[in-house]
């Protein structure tokens, strides 16, 4: 059983979608297009932003009108007439209505976090409406992806969309061009815009797998500097629970006998800390080197361990927890 | 019924998935427009889309899988098949409505991709437009209005992708651009241009309407006296004649096979067939006719009229028979004024050879018939001076023979004048016509059988005679010597009441009209019939009638002078001009009426700019001050001001409680002291 929602279901072919050389020429013209438009996180459609086009089945509703038009002429039909001017009068009307279910509406980035290369960023994007209407069935996609997130704006409301896209390769990437489209009411006319964020998402090497151990040779006494978790009047492997503790260490059957929030505490991670470098992967490819860097990182920080990490032209010191691990990886990916 | 019943009903919508509900308010809107032709489809066609329709009513129900590709192929084959068992093609309008309703209830089950549904809403609009080729009435039309409300509903409802929204805010929505688009579909009907059909309009087209016929089987007029439709309307300039000269003239039949009357088909050269010689008397009666659509070139005309009828657009012609025609089929409702005189005489005065064509019967028919002839011509004598006689003796054996009227005779044999005359002694119109002319052919007496309609019925709402198609009527003409042609109503002999006097055969009536009406004081009931059909004048006066000529009207009555369909385009382009221009003026209001509270910002910002100050984009109030603080020092003499003005501007939009009103005033009084404000420091 297909839904009869119509634009849910939807394949898109696009209009010169058929010819490879006019795809070429239609994918340089949308480049060109794309280039000229102002980076923001945050734009209010106006008239200038708003495009609009009747659709396939929009130009079958004008064929079929015309063959109405022809039958009323022919048969001496005036309600025929009536019939063919009303449902002409309201697709105009309807293409104002699409036109105004974009026009005036507010978008609003919520910047992704950082991925891991091949992993997917959630872009997500706020709606504002600031009329008192509700603006119904707007989609949201990544510009070209085809993939569409639908939504209805509530009046003087906001309602918030994900999507998803895939960085190709690690680093700082603009996010990519976004497109906001709607066919409400009649499907008649597609209203669309395109909107290119001004965020960045930093996107980590892919973490080796399987990675190695980590490399036994880096281990060194432990400094000084040891966690401030080393509190007095503590047995061995669990201690209280603290903020920032992740979930997996806490010692659950615990909490549900006494109400107490305990954690376990890794032996391992007593006395040691590591020095994370590049050149002691054993690997040439840099890319490789930094994969296999990221899966370290990884992992000496489920294993609660005290980590450096030295690059070409970059050190930081060892230390742990999620701000450090984050300043790490980071680091790999701007790399 | 008990109320929570009812409630559980209504509730089913609601709990139905979103696809069901929606796939099933389509199917009831489909029936909704397929159900008033049921009359005109052939019932294999309406058996088979109700059959479909209720099959993907039942699917839907229960998200059941739709059937495969072959199910749809078979019954597609199928329907072509028996489409052109029951039209003999599949082009034409019958045809082509029958297949179009089937294909739309074949659709619905092939609703597998977002084009498939679009189709079943075109097809929709194309049926809804199929309806109007039976009946263009008021209810019609308000039937059809619901119908295509009930299509933009489902329309909308099919754009709205999230979750399961409600049909009654897809309803508010249709009704609100079928409300908008109303000015504009008005301002196209009245103004585009109305023309001839673009070519050849099917011989069906008009089919569906009843009407009088070219030719006269028994039992043909007997569908049209049960038929309530309208088949004219007239308003008299003046007293109306009494009913019983309220004859108006159709075709003329002469011509007589044994079983089917026809217009004359004469051997003679035309100079030698009777001219009109047409010649009147009395008082003119001056009136003006509505006359229905009836695909035929004839003009109904009171008997007699001398003159032809003001027709725009159309050429009248008068036939030696009196009958009036025009040079081209009436496809539209046409309306003209014209002058009659109930007292003329017309035909030859003395014998002519062509009428001889009018004693012309057909071999080894009506043999008793002929017998009759012989025994009243040895009754009355054989000479031509005794046919006035004949004539009246033959009406008074109608008159006291024991014959009746009625409107269910039964079929009648190869001898109609004769089971009529000896056997059953009862008939309509057409029997008593026909045999009436066979008996005076038989006695030598030329005769010859007129159609048309007889009497019709004062609405004394509007003051319109109403003309039905009940009113169809047949009576005879004979050939006197020294009076021409005179007109003889053999029905009025049997049946005194059905010609003459308001007092007419009632047909029984419908199932719904009976129990409303048959309640009802009978005073009342007519009342409201004279109501209804006033409105149905109007309605068909104003919206149906409306055609070339009045639209010229109209545009010399806005000032221009001859104006032709040129103009219309002309106004036409001109209102789609001024309206762009409009839209485009509302387009630039909009943007300058943006927020206020955001020009004002941007304006600070513009100014803050031009201090030079550096300002990041998308910059609130409060961090335009701290910029402003940190660029040019806090000592700035102009800082203050503005930061405290900038700080209002921050509280005005954010502040949790300001009333409306309030922050109306605010906004003025933060606008005012904007140009106050220390900006070229």
């Amino acid at each position: 059983m297909v839904p009869l929602t119509l634009t849910s279901t939807q394949t898109r072919r696009g209009f010169f979608g058929f010819s490879r050389p006019l795809a070429r020429l239609r994918a340089r013209l949308q480049a060109w297009f794309e280039a000229r438009l102002p980076l923001a996180d945050s734009v209010t459609l106006t008239q200038r932003t708003v495009y609009i086009l009747p659709t396939r089945p929009g130009l079958m509703l004008g064929a079929t009108l015309l063959v109405m038009l022809v039958a009323s002429i022919n048969y001496q039909l005036n309600l025929g007439y009536l019939l063919t001017f009303l449902l002409a009068g309201s697709a105009v009307v309807a293409m104002h209505i699409s036109h105004g279910t974009l026009r005036g509406l507010n978008l609003n980035l919520i910047a992704p976090d950082a991925v891991f290369t091949g992993a997917t960023a959630i872009i997500g994007i706020k709606l504002n409406n600031t009329g008192r209407r509700t603006r119904y069935g707007v989609g949201l996609a990544v510009q070209g992806s085809g993939q569409w997130a639908w939504s209805d704006v509530p009046p003087l409301g906001s309602s918030t969309v994900q999507v998803a896209f895939t960085p190709p390769r690690r680093g700082a990437h603009r996010l990519p061009a976004l497109t906001a489209e709607t066919r409400f009411p009649l499907g008649t006319f597609r209203v669309w815009t395109v909107w290119r964020p001004a965020a960045h998402v930093l996107v980590y090497p892919a973490p080796e797998s399987p990675a190695p151990t980590l490399p036994p040779g880096a281990l060194q006494a432990r400094g000084a500097t040891s966690s401030v978790r080393q509190v007095s009047g503590e047995f061995d492997g669990v201690r209280a629970y603290q903020r920032g503790d992740p979930l997996k260490r806490i010692v659950w059957k615990k909490w549900a006998k006494s109400d107490q929030l305990v954690s376990r505490e890794s032996s391992q991670a007593h006395g040691q800390t590591l020095w994370l470098d590049a050149r002691e992967t054993g690997l040439a490819d840099p890319e490789k080197q930094l994969s296999r860097l990221c899966a370290w990182v990884l992992q000496a920080e489920q294993a609660e361990l005290d980590y450096g990490l030295r690059l070409s032209g970059l050190e930081i010191a060892p230390a742990r927890g999620d701000a450090h691990q984050k300043r790490c990886l980071q680091a790999l990916a701007r790399q | 019924m008990a109320l929570p019943t009812m409630r559980r009903w209504l509730a089913i919508p609601g709990q139905l998935p979103r696809d069901s509900r929606d796939t099933l308010f389509m199917l009831m809107v489909i029936f909704w427009v397929v159900l008033p032709q049921v009359a005109h489809l052939p019932v294999w066609c309406t058996v088979l889309s109700a059959g479909v329709l209720m099959w993907r009513g039942w699917l839907a129900w229960g998200a059941r899988a739709l059937p495969s590709r072959w199910w749809l192929l078979g019954l597609l084959v199928l329907t072509l098949g028996a489409t052109w068992f029951s039209h003999k093609t599949l082009l034409g309008r019958d045809a082509g409505v029958t297949l179009i309703v089937v294909l739309l209830a074949l659709k619905t089950l092939e609703l597998r991709a977002r084009r498939d549904a679009f189709v079943v809403f075109f097809l929709s609009f194309f049926v809804i437009l199929s309806n109007f080729f039976f009946s263009q009435s008021l209810l019609t039309a308000a039937a059809m209005l619901v119908a295509t409300l009930g299509l933009l509903t489902a329309l909308v409802n099919a754009h709205m992708p999230v979750g399961k929204p409600r049909l009654r805010d897809a309803a508010k929505i249709a009704g609100w651009m079928a409300l908008l688009g109303a000015p504009i579909m008005a301002v196209l009907f009245v103004l585009f241009p109305r023309m001839a059909p673009l070519w050849g309009v099917p011989a069906d087209a008009m089919s569906g309407r009843s009407g009088l016929s070219a030719t006269m089987q028994v039992g043909n007029i007997a569908s049209l006296a049960l038929d309530d439709s309208i088949a004219m309307r007239i308003r008299f300039e003046g007293a109306a004649p009494p009913q019983s000269s309220l004859y108006f003239r159709g075709p003329v039949l002469s011509t007589f096979d044994g079983r089917t009357w026809q217009p004359l088909r004469s051997g003679f050269p035309p100079r030698m067939q009777p001219a009109a010689e047409l010649q009147v008397q009395g008082p003119v009666i001056n009136y003006q006719v509505t006359l229905e659509p009836n695909n035929r070139p004839w003009l109904l005309m009171l008997d007699a009229a001398l003159a032809p009828p003001q027709l725009a657009g159309l050429e009248a012609t008068m036939t030696s028979e009196l009958q009036w025609l025009t040079n081209r089929p009436i496809a539209e409702l046409l309306r003209y004024r014209a002058q009659s005189y109930v007292d003329f005489r017309h035909g030859p005065v003395r014998a002519t050879p062509g009428l001889q064509d009018y004693v012309d019967l057909p071999a080894s028919f009506n043999p008793r018939t002929l017998q009759l002839a012989a025994d009243l011509r040895r009754q009355f004598g054989n000479s031509t001076a005794d046919n006035p006689q004949l004539v009246a003796a033959v009406l008074e054996r109608l008159r006291s023979g024991g014959y009746t009227y009625t409107l269910e005779p039964g079929l009648f044999g190869q001898h109609s004048a004769d089971e009529f005359w000896f056997d059953r002694r009862e008939g309509f119109c057409e029997h008593i016509a026909s045999s009436f002319v066979i008996l005076m052919r038989a006695l030598d007496i030329p005769a010859r059988v007129v159609t048309g309609y007889q009497g019709g019925e004062l609405n004394a709402v509007d003051g319109f005679f109403v003309v039905r198609q009940r009113d169809a009527h047949a009576w005879a003409e004979v050939w006197l010597a020294d009076q021409g042609w005179v007109r003889v109503d053999p029905t009025s002999a049997v049946a005194p009441g059905r010609t003459g006097t308001l007092q007419r055969l009632q047909s029984p009536p419908g199932l719904i009209g009976g129990a409303l009406l048959g309640t009802v004081n009978p005073a009342f009931a007519l009342q409201m019939r004279a109501m209804w059909d006033a409105m149905n004048n109007g309605w068909n006066q104003w919206v149906l009638n409306y055609s070339e000529g009045k639209q010229l009207n109209l545009l010399s009555q806005l000032g221009f002078e001859s104006p032709s369909w040129e103009d219309l385009i002309y106004v036409l382009a001109s209102l789609l001009l001024m309206s762009s221009l409009a839209g485009a003026g509302w387009a630039v209001w909009q943007r300058q009426r943006h927020d206020p509270w955001l020009r004002l910002l941007s304006d600070a910002e513009l100014r803050l700019t031009q201090m030079g100050i550096k300002l990041p984009p998308q910059c609130p109030p409060r961090q335009m001050a701290q910029q402003m603080e940190q660029q040019l020092g806090s000592t700035h003499p102009g800082l203050n001001a503005i930061r405290e003005w900038l700080l209002q501007l921050e509280v005005l939009r954010y502040a949790p409680s300001i009333d409306r009103a309030s922050a109306n005033t605010r906004l003025a009084t933060l606008q005012t002291d904007f140009k106050q404000l220390p900006w070229n420091l």
